[in-house]
């Protein structure tokens, strides 16, 4: 029978190759001249929520344009060809989500 | 020190009970204690696999993540496995990493969904697994801590820590363990591994990104058209077009669909056509997300998009005619990978 008290050795469950946190992209420091995405789950009120957003920043800044796309759920990650696509076209995206 | 060709991080405790503790400080348990996976034990299943520690069982995508197998086995250990179960747990984390599962969402949903896991073919006997009497609940090593490996691997290697990573509302009582095995003498079917398209000495593992069963209680004759419409009655209640239904049927009422003829392929049919309703009403019981996008209110939607979604599993106890459905969350697809067994 083992003894419960004697010293024993174990191997860490985790992952030890964990990078951390994703960090965030640069920031500009204007959104004036910009084209800016509008980046939407396709829950209910988020297509709203993006365009309540963009109206505020049309407001205080001159920007180029806007970008909608909608990655059609909000369950699957979006498609890599899609986000390469929608970074050609705008210099910002926003990202919402909302029910 | 205890080596042993192990590449993972070592910690040493005075003691057993001390093990215990560090685990629960560290939420490295689901919350009950664990077996320390001391570098035997955990030598012991990649032994019995044939895999050595750094071998690449699959890789994630969203994180980033590659599940070893000295990982995988580490926390098979922790759930209490022996090595003979090591090969179902193998094959079940190489089935969450295919695309089509959606492990990451899946994992951080609100949803509150959990990998179950169902063992088709030889194997589930080989290693006692449980089909029968109370096969979704206690009392079975092998289907207790099999589930339970799946589940620890997620929150400790994989990072879907629950209220950090894992965000489910509800959560329900899988997400310690749900796994169990087709009852291969309860019909005349096919395995579902052979349905599936494997052999019929090939064993499988089926993963489901699983919601809480429903129990649905069969009151009426041993018709097939009796009792599957009031399965179907519990189907509707899942709502329109959800990704896949799991479907288990108890003994005694398989013996009624092999005493009437009906083959799987039959039952998915029925259970698919039962649940087609026009989309206002959906829309009526405010079912559908996007009404808005319903082109035809006449059009018929079902519980699911097509009848392959349906997966039907015979098992349970031999008494009670009862049917389980299982709803696996959002577009998440069930993947069936095979066990793969050193002979």
């Amino acid at each position: 029978m083992t003894n419960i008290n004697s010293d024993i050795f174990t191997l860490d469950p985790r992952d030890e190759n964990n990078p951390g946190p994703a960090m965030l992209a640069p920031r500009g420091s204007t959104l004036d001249g910009k084209v800016i995405a509008l980046f939407s789950n396709n829950k209910p009120h988020s297509v709203e929520l993006l365009r309540m957003i963009a109206d505020v920043i049309k407001e205080r800044y001159s920007i180029e344009g806007i970008v909608e796309h909608n990655k059609g759920g909000h369950q699957w990650t979006a498609q890599p060809e899609d986000l390469i696509e929608l970074a050609k076209q705008c210099h910002v995206a926003i990202h919402a989500t909302a029910e | 020190m205890e080596r042993q060709n192990t590449s993972s991080g070592q910690l040493q405790f005075s003691g057993w009970e001390a093990a215990q503790e560090y685990h629960f400080e560290h939420g490295l348990t689901d919350g009950l204690p664990i077996v320390p996976p001391t570098p035997t034990k955990v030598n012991a299943m990649l032994d019995y696999v044939g895999l050595s520690g750094d071998t690449v069982i699959s890789s994630e995508i969203t994180r980033k993540k590659s599940f070893t197998a000295e990982k995988v086995a580490i926390n098979a250990v922790l759930a209490g496995c022996i090595p003979e179960y090591f090969p179902v747990v193998v094959a079940a984390i190489e089935a969450v990493c295919d695309r089509e599962f959606n492990f990451h969402a899946s994992s951080t949903s609100t949803n509150g969904i959990t990998t179950m896991v169902v063992v088709s073919g030889p194997y589930s006997d080989r290693v006692e697994m449980n089909s029968g009497a109370v096969l979704m609940g206690n009392g079975n090593r092998a289907n207790a801590t099999i589930g339970r490996a799946v589940n620890l691997v997620k929150t400790n290697f994989y990072g879907s820590i629950p209220q950090d990573m894992d965000k489910s509302t509800f959560g329900h009582p899988g997400k310690f363990s749900f796994c169990f095995a087709e009852d291969l003498q309860a019909s005349a079917w096919p395995s579902l591994a052979e349905f599936k398209g494997f052999d019929s000495i090939s064993s499988t593992v089926t993963i489901f990104a699983a919601n809480a069963p429903l129990q649905i209680s069969i009151y009426g004759d041993k018709n097939p058209k009796t009792f599957l419409t009031a399965t179907a009655h519990g189907m509707i209640g899942l709502g329109p077009l959800i990704s896949e239904v799991a479907v288990v049927i108890s003994p005694e009422l398989m013996a009624y669909l092999d005493e009437s003829d009906w083959t799987r392929e039959q039952v998915q049919e029925f259970l698919f056509d039962k649940t087609r309703r026009p989309a206002r009403e959906w829309i009526e019981w405010e079912r559908i997300d996007h009404p808005e996008s319903i082109g035809d209110p006449d059009q018929l939607l079902g519980c699911v998009s097509e009848p392959e979604r349906i997966t039907v599993v015979p098992g349970g106890g031999a008494a009670g005619a009862f049917i389980d459905i299982i709803s696996s969350w959002g577009s998440s697809r069930s993947v069936t990978k095979e066990i793969k067994v050193r002979r």
